[in-house]
């Protein structure tokens, strides 16, 4: 892995860029293909009732794109604060954080929906600019800033709480939450797409657009790529590193306010873990821990693929060790498919 | 030539040998000897061949065809531990160190003495440092080696390599970071280290260095042998096998017609807010540069060039200036990057993978880095004038291939260094700082770099060089300034007498500024 010798080795051949690479190309969408090789393997193994592949019922699928769309949106997020060669431990409690805030808000102060969300929202970013802040200041390493923050999310959502569920009812009257709030644990068209779900579509497309398409955008890659050369260019790194931590900490509150209003309660204990599948969906999407490089569509394919990969095994009644050993063996997999690409182009590492 | 060893085989001998990478023959059919305590010089451009060589020599990948004989019995390499059993060390640019060990940790790395079990510390130290005594160096060997100077690191490279293959040394661009007394220390360890029969093969770029240390040169082009050759050939001779022609014109013409003045210092000093060690602050610095002039920067190692550059363009840290410091004849606020940006100051660093370039990014994302705001007046990213810029910029640089998609990090040294100027140059600068344009570039590319930036000088920019190469900047600037301990003390005109300027910042007097 350190050995340097492969990269000094190949002289990359010029002609050889004119030809397509059609390994590189693969990898790059490792986790669509991943994820329509997922699907493939679920309609051939899964149980079928009268006929019926369970797989592909409605129900079924609702329940695959219902399942991830939580630790989806906060994989966008960490997308780019991965790209940047950053990391953030803390979304987990902070989702737990904002679920704690946003049903103590409803339920006691009576505020109303709008008021509500956009409070918690900007709590959940501004709980991210300040780890970005203290990272970049001080010059800590966002692991540790990030690790942190978990345990001052955590804690802080135990202290709101009391460590009690805050369960949220919902109608006209002081202690009820607004109606209408409950629509994200419902499924519109039909009944069958998910609120959460539609969430984490719109979530991802602003990312993507943001990520792709703006010069905020183009100053994350270029922060991850080569911190130094970016600074040198004019390109203000210290902003764009607290912002990437914003963002993370503004998906988590939103995240943390669809898990509030698909389960009606808010609680201090959730959201565990959450951190490290969606650093597993960003991994496996293809963006590089080294920063620099990245997708957004990977990470959102990497994500479902996930989900899927859960409901096929949870199908065939394959228990859930099995389904870590098989998750684990997906992001080793996905590392070294990125790092033979490296190797190919004659890059390190 | 017909040394009395010449009966016997030679120590070291490839012949024929191939090798192909995918689609590129980066070896056909290469023949190379080495003697008993020769040095023997291995030249080549990026890409010509040399590292592919070496790599097969110390066991790093495996040739498709050819034979490697070492003392007339044929070898052959699986992976580098069976040539270091063989006795082949191998030295890279990256040495094999770990900095934070100390001396004596470092050279037993892997290899430590034990005692019923447990490490043997002194006995491991009394080697160290008997060894390190034996190459007539004096380095304490419980220092950690981060702790040492780069050209110390390297001697401890050596005598590391030496203890585990004692027959071969492969030596690649060992004095790229040395200072030029430390590159003479090297030199004379190297031929101590030959005179007991040991053969080195000496990687380089350095033309000038070949006469002074190594007996015989061999020079790959495209993967063959060009030429061998005395080390005391001329040097023309080893350009015209190193490039395939011979090189009239590596310096551009000087133009003489220069107008308004650009950068203007008198006694400028820049005060860090915290010093740094090892860090020389201008402290006095006069000089002028005017439009379409080239201004070169030099003097020894931690003279302040780079520092001066740097501070210029903001990027020292926080700090302040002091004394006269105006662009464009009106007083220039540098506090930032982006202040010395906004003052129209382009600057393109020495260390070009560490601050120049997003290796993993695709040349037309590198070009636009600095010209965002351009390419993005609002907050969104036009594809049409990003692939426009980067078009442009790929011609006039000559960018080779010239394809605005591959990843950076694939292009030749020289053509990344081309992508780095034109980053820069993009940004449209009134003045550009340049810190060793040329590091790590072969001849041939370096010609081409020194024309464009010529050429840029005749559009009105203004040029300030630093450089530690004194026939680059004698051969290419319109004046030399030369700096001593962060201070101005000499001015030359262009193709001024190298000795004349080398003395001046070693040892000139200090009040001979103009």
């Amino acid at each position: 892995m350190n050995d340097a010798a492969p990269a000094r080795v190949s002289a990359a051949p010029p002609a050889a860029w004119r030809r397509i690479d059609l390994f590189a190309i693969a990898v790059r969408f490792q986790s669509v293909i991943g994820l329509i090789l997922v699907a493939i393997g679920g309609i051939i193994f899964s149980p079928r009732r009268h006929g019926l592949i369970l797989f592909l019922a409605p129900d079924n699928m609702a329940n695959i794109v219902r399942a991830v769309s939580e630790t989806g949106i906060i994989a966008v997020g960490m997308t780019f604060v991965i790209i940047t060669a950053g990391i953030d431990l803390s979304v987990g409690a902070l989702l737990s954080l904002s679920s704690v805030l946003t049903a103590t808000i409803m339920t006691t102060a009576g505020w109303g929906l709008i008021p509500t969300i956009l409070f918690v929202v900007a709590c959940g970013a501004a709980f991210g600019a300040v780890q970005g802040l203290i990272s970049t200041r001080f010059r800590l390493e966002p692991f540790i800033v990030t690790l942190a923050g978990l345990q001052v999310a955590r804690g802080l959502a135990l202290v709101i709480s009391g460590n009690q569920y805050i369960n949220i009812s919902y109608g006209e009257g002081p202690g009820l939450a607004p109606p209408v709030f409950a629509i994200l644990g419902d499924r519109l068209f039909n009944n069958i797409v998910p609120v959460a779900t539609l969430v984490f579509v719109v979530v991802a497309a602003i990312a993507t657009f943001v990520l792709n398409f703006t010069r905020f955008g183009r100053y994350v890659f270029a922060v991850g790529g080569n911190e130094r050369a970016a600074r040198l260019s004019g390109v203000p790194v210290t902003a764009v590193k607290i912002s990437v931590y914003a963002i993370t900490g503004l998906v988590s509150a939103i995240a943390g306010i669809v898990h509030a209003g698909q389960f009606n309660f808010g609680s201090a204990n959730d959201g565990t873990g959450y951190e490290l599948t969606a650093i597993a969906a960003v991994v496996i999407g293809g963006t590089s821990l080294f920063g620099g490089a990245g997708s957004m569509v990977g990470t959102v394919a990497g994500a479902v693929m996930l989900g899927a990969l859960a409901n096929v095994l949870q199908l065939n009644n394959i228990n859930a060790a099995l389904q870590l050993l098989a998750t684990g063996a997906i992001i080793v997999l996905a590392a070294v498919l990125q790092s033979l690409v490296r190797r190919r182009e004659g890059l390190g590492r | 030539m017909s040394a009395p060893a010449e009966t016997a085989a030679p120590l070291l001998a490839m012949e024929g040998v191939v090798k192909r990478f995918g689609g590129v023959q980066a070896l056909r059919g290469v023949d190379f000897d080495l003697r008993r305590g020769e040095i023997h010089a291995l030249l080549g451009e990026n890409g010509a061949g040399k590292s592919t060589l070496m790599n097969i020599l110390s066991g790093v990948i495996e040739p498709d065809a050819g034979e490697m004989r070492i003392d007339g019995a044929a070898v052959r390499f699986g992976d580098p531990r069976a040539a270091q059993a063989a006795g082949v060390a191998t030295i890279f640019q990256e040495l094999d160190l770990v900095p934070s060990l100390d001396v004596t940790a470092n050279l037993f790395l892997g290899r430590e003495l034990t005692r019923a079990g447990v490490l043997d510390r002194a006995a491991m130290r009394r080697a160290a440092r008997s060894r390190l005594e034996a190459v007539g160096v004096e380095i304490d060997v419980d220092q950690p080696v981060a702790e040492l100077s780069v050209g110390r690191r390297q001697i401890v490279a050596i005598v590391k390599a030496l203890t585990y293959a004692s027959r071969i040394l492969v030596m690649d661009e060992p004095t790229a970071a040395l200072t030029a007394a430390e590159v003479d220390r090297l030199f004379a360890v190297m031929r101590d280290i030959a005179a007991r029969g040991v053969g080195i093969v000496y990687i380089s770029h350095r033309l000038e260095e070949v006469p002074r240390v190594a007996d015989r040169v061999t020079v790959l082009r495209d993967g063959q042998v060009a030429g061998i050759a005395s080390a005391r050939a001329p040097q023309s001779e080893l350009v015209r096998l190193l490039v395939g022609r011979p090189l009239n014109e590596l310096y551009p013409r000087r133009s003489g017609a220069f107008g308004r003045r650009v950068l203007h210092l008198e006694g400028a000093r820049y005060r860090p807010k915290r010093a740094r060690a090892g860090w020389q602050a201008p402290d006095g610095v006069s000089l002028e540069v005017r439009a379409g002039e080239i201004v070169g920067l030099a003097g020894i190692m931690g003279a302040g060039r780079t520092e001066l550059l740097t501070a210029l363009y903001g990027a020292a840290g926080p700090g302040r200036w002091s004394g006269v410091v105006e662009i464009d004849g009106a007083p220039a606020r540098l506090a930032s990057i982006r202040n010395a940006r906004a003052e129209g100051l382009g600057f393109v660093t020495d260390d070009r993978r560490g601050g120049g370039l997003m290796l993993r990014d695709s040349v037309r994302r590198n070009l636009v880095m600095s010209v965002l705001r351009k390419v993005s007046p609002l907050f969104l990213m036009s594809r049409a004038r990003e692939d426009d810029l980067a078009r442009k910029a790929i011609r006039s640089f000559d960018v080779r291939p010239a394809l605005p998609e591959i990843p950076v990090g694939a292009l030749s040294g020289g053509n990344q260094q081309k992508v780095v100027l034109g980053k820069e140059v993009l940004g449209g600068p009134r003045l550009l700082l340049l810190d060793e344009p040329t590091r790590g570039v072969d001849v041939g590319a370096k010609g081409e770099i020194y024309a464009r930036i010529r050429e840029l000088a005749g559009q009105g920019l203004g040029v300030l060089i630093a450089s530690s190469e004194m026939p680059e900047l004698l051969g290419l600037c319109d004046r030399v300034v030369v700096l001593r301990g962060g201070r101005t003390v000499a001015e030359f005109p262009g193709g001024a007498d190298e000795h004349e300027v080398l003395a001046a910042a070693e040892t000139g007097p200090d009040d001979d500024h103009e």
